[in-house]
């Protein structure tokens, strides 16, 4: 089942599987230059509230994104261990 | 002379590094994007050797055009036969969002048969983790040195040091391509994988960090914390600065006291008491607002607060096609839009900055205020409601204030809307920086440096246009007679274009000469009316505007002209000077300037219905 990281709740993980094909191409390949690429684990940290953009962590580093591009990234659960 | 280039993800602690190694003071700042322009300097250790400091930047794939200029610039710099050696720095503690453009600096270097070294930072971070990692492997295999260093504490400079001499030494020597023809989509994949094979393991400083994020992103106490921050921020600018312009100003009445005297002719006196020192004055007193503004963003920048503000306004500001980095840039332009435009530099995304550019002269500034006491004392009744707490003439202020500020997100987003395809734009993906203890130092160096970027770039076209505003409010009347002057002649030939507001000549003058700062409106008129201070009370001349039969009509359309047009001098001065173009600044002038007139021509039209 795959939902957008923008979906993901504050202390909850989901795996990157895919991005949307409406995610410009450019902001993909930076997304990846980041760290998220299909199969990361992305761990979501702060949902703030209004709608502000969300933070999360990718390996080590934390991001901040909109839902403009949160929700272009497409997440499946991540199996437990 | 033999130059080597340093380069690194935003974050990374480039600009700490580049301090070090030249003994220079360029400021540190952690809040990604922050290294701007190119800053170069010789090296401490080799001084007939340069470091050129490139903006940081996640990738040489650039996805804007500002991006693209800093590419080209550093694939132009590879070019440059004096540049031997390539100095990378990752910051070892996010590796694999260092590496990537890591591999694609080297693969650039080996093209151009230039020698890359990678500088590990922040190692001290891992020993404080008691963390290790395999930097000998890593170094093999990416086939380029790998130094460990600790740029806040110093820790391994020496050996970096070694290796640009070795570089220097052994320049001529060729390079073994290894990665030169790899494409950036195996880069990433080969980057992913050497992060996770010799990364480091395990939480660094996130968990810290986000028991933080938790309070400072807290709906109802981040809320506070952020309103509490930028209170201060404000009151830094307004309250804080205060002193200083006030004994800037006194400084040059007391200097001016003693020099104008011993001037024995009169134009001379005149000139040397009026164009120049006022002219001095005119963009010295803006010295402390833009030092101590510095400062204070500074500190946001530094402690990592910067980003989490810039999330918390984002989305609101989104509305209007701007950004949350946009806040803090629009809220200094409250105080004056010149520490605003400086303030926009944090600004990362070009579109949004310019956007931004576009907003801040809107912003109510305290230019405008004794424009707008005079205006609304003379043409808004004292009269009060509900006892005494709502005043019509505070209300007035507030509508005028608020107006402004509604015109500047009204621009932005017509703006938006109508260029959505016009400009190239970055995503909102925000790295959130480890909240850090500032360094003072840095921070103190910086404010003045841009204080002293301000009085060299601005000071001369604002001095300029003083001097020049004098020379026609002067002559022929020798000063005696600003109404016979030439400026008062030019107000007579435009006076048909205030006529629709119900204004007459001296009001076109005082117009005209607000050009300098705002606020010379109100000086201007006290001359016209005959009254002296005018600026420092406004009501005996408020009194007079009343007598002189002027409607309400007329006093509406100048606060509605005020609230939108004429940029002054020094916002024009810097706004080129930042922005690159002087075309924009020169656009707005004229833009701004025709909307408030057509603006003001209806609010006439419409105040006097009634």
């Amino acid at each position: 089942m795959f939902s957008s990281l923008w979906s993901l709740q504050a202390g909850t993980q989901g795996r990157i599987s895919d991005f949307d094909t409406a995610l410009a191409e450019n902001y993909r390949i930076r997304l990846m230059e980041l760290g998220f690429h299909p199969g990361e684990v992305i761990t979501c940290l702060q949902t703030p509230a209004f709608g502000a953009p969300k933070v999360y962590r990718v390996a080590n580093s934390i991001f901040s994104l909109d839902d403009d591009v949160a929700r272009h990234i497409m997440i499946s659960p991540v199996d437990p261990a | 002379m033999k130059k080597i280039i340093l380069i690194g993800s935003p974050n990374s602690g480039k600009s700490l590094l580049f301090n070090r190694l030249t003994g220079m003071h360029q400021r540190v700042a952690n809040y990604p994007g922050i290294t701007v322009d190119v800053a170069s300097g010789r090296l401490a250790s080799i001084p007939e050797v340069i470091l050129v400091d490139f903006p940081g930047s996640y990738s040489l794939h650039a996805i804007s055009g500002e991006e693209q200029v800093a590419v080209n610039f550093f694939s132009q710099a590879l070019e440059d036969p004096d540049v031997v050696q390539v100095l990378c720095l990752i910051d070892v503690t996010r590796l694999e969002k260092s590496l990537y453009f890591t591999l694609q600096v080297i693969r650039e270097c080996e093209r151009h048969g230039k020698h890359a070294v990678v500088v590990a930072n922040m190692m001290d971070v891992l020993e404080r983790h008691k963390i290790s990692m395999d930097l000998a492997g890593l170094s093999e295999e990416i086939q380029a040195p790998v130094l460990p260093v600790s740029a806040r504490s110093g820790k391994g400079l020496d050996a970096v040091q070694e290796q640009i001499e070795q570089g220097l030494a052994n320049s001529k020597e060729g390079v073994n391509p290894t990665i030169a023809e790899v494409p950036d989509a195996v880069l990433r994949g080969t980057a992913h994988k050497l992060a996770h094979k010799y990364g480091p393991k395990g939480d660094l400083l996130i968990k810290s960090q986000a028991r933080l994020d938790s309070f400072f992103l807290h709906t109802a106490l981040g809320g506070l914390v952020f309103f509490a921050i930028m209170y201060m921020m404000f009151q830094s600018i307004f309250t804080w600065a205060a002193p200083a312009m006030d004994a800037i100003e006194a400084l040059i009445a007391d200097i001016a006291a003693v020099v104008v005297p011993l001037i024995p002719n009169q134009i001379a006196r005149d000139f040397v008491s009026d164009a120049l020192f006022g002219g001095i004055g005119a963009f010295l007193v803006f010295v402390p607002q833009i030092f101590v503004l510095t400062f204070v963003i500074g500190i946001l920048e530094d402690s990592g607060y910067m980003a989490r503000a810039a999330l918390i306004c984002h989305k609101p500001l989104r509305l209007f096609g701007l950004t949350g980095k946009s806040f803090i840039p629009m809220l200094s332009g409250v105080a004056c839009a010149i520490p605003g435009i400086y303030a926009a530099r944090s600004i990362d995304s070009p579109k949004k900055r310019l956007l931004t550019y576009i907003a801040i002269p809107l912003m109510p500034c305290s230019a405008r205020l004794p424009v707008y006491t005079l205006l609304i004392a003379a043409f808004i009744p004292s009269t009060t409601l509900f006892g005494g707490l709502v005043g019509a003439q505070g209300a007035a202020m507030f509508g005028v204030y608020f107006f402004g500020m509604m015109c500047g997100l009204i621009a932005t987003s017509v703006l938006t809307r109508a260029s959505k395809d016009h400009y190239e734009d970055l995503p909102f993906v925000l790295e959130m920086p480890p909240y850090r203890l500032p360094a003072w130092q840095p921070l103190i160096r910086n404010s003045w440096n841009r204080s002293k970027h301000f009085v060299t770039k601005a000071g001369k076209i604002i001095f300029t246009v003083t001097v020049v505003i004098w020379f026609l409010g002067y002559f022929p009347t020798m000063g005696d007679d600003l109404g016979g002057s030439w400026l008062g002649q030019m107000g007579h030939v435009v006076e048909p274009i205030f006529t629709p507001l119900g204004l007459d000549w001296r009001y076109g003058v005082a117009i005209m000469t607000s050009f300098l700062a705002r606020e010379v409106f109100v000086g201007t008129l006290g001359t016209m009316f005959g009254i002296e201070g005018s600026d420092e009370n406004v009501l005996p001349l408020a009194e007079q505007i009343q007598a002189s039969g002027l409607s309400v009509a007329s006093g509406v359309s100048l606060l509605v002209f005020f609230a939108i047009a004429l940029m002054c001098v020094s916002t024009m001065a810097i706004l080129s000077k930042e922005s690159g173009s002087r075309t924009l600044a020169l656009k707005m002038f004229a833009v701004y300037g025709t909307a408030a007139y057509l603006m003001a021509i209806a609010a006439y039209n419409l105040v006097s219905l009634f």
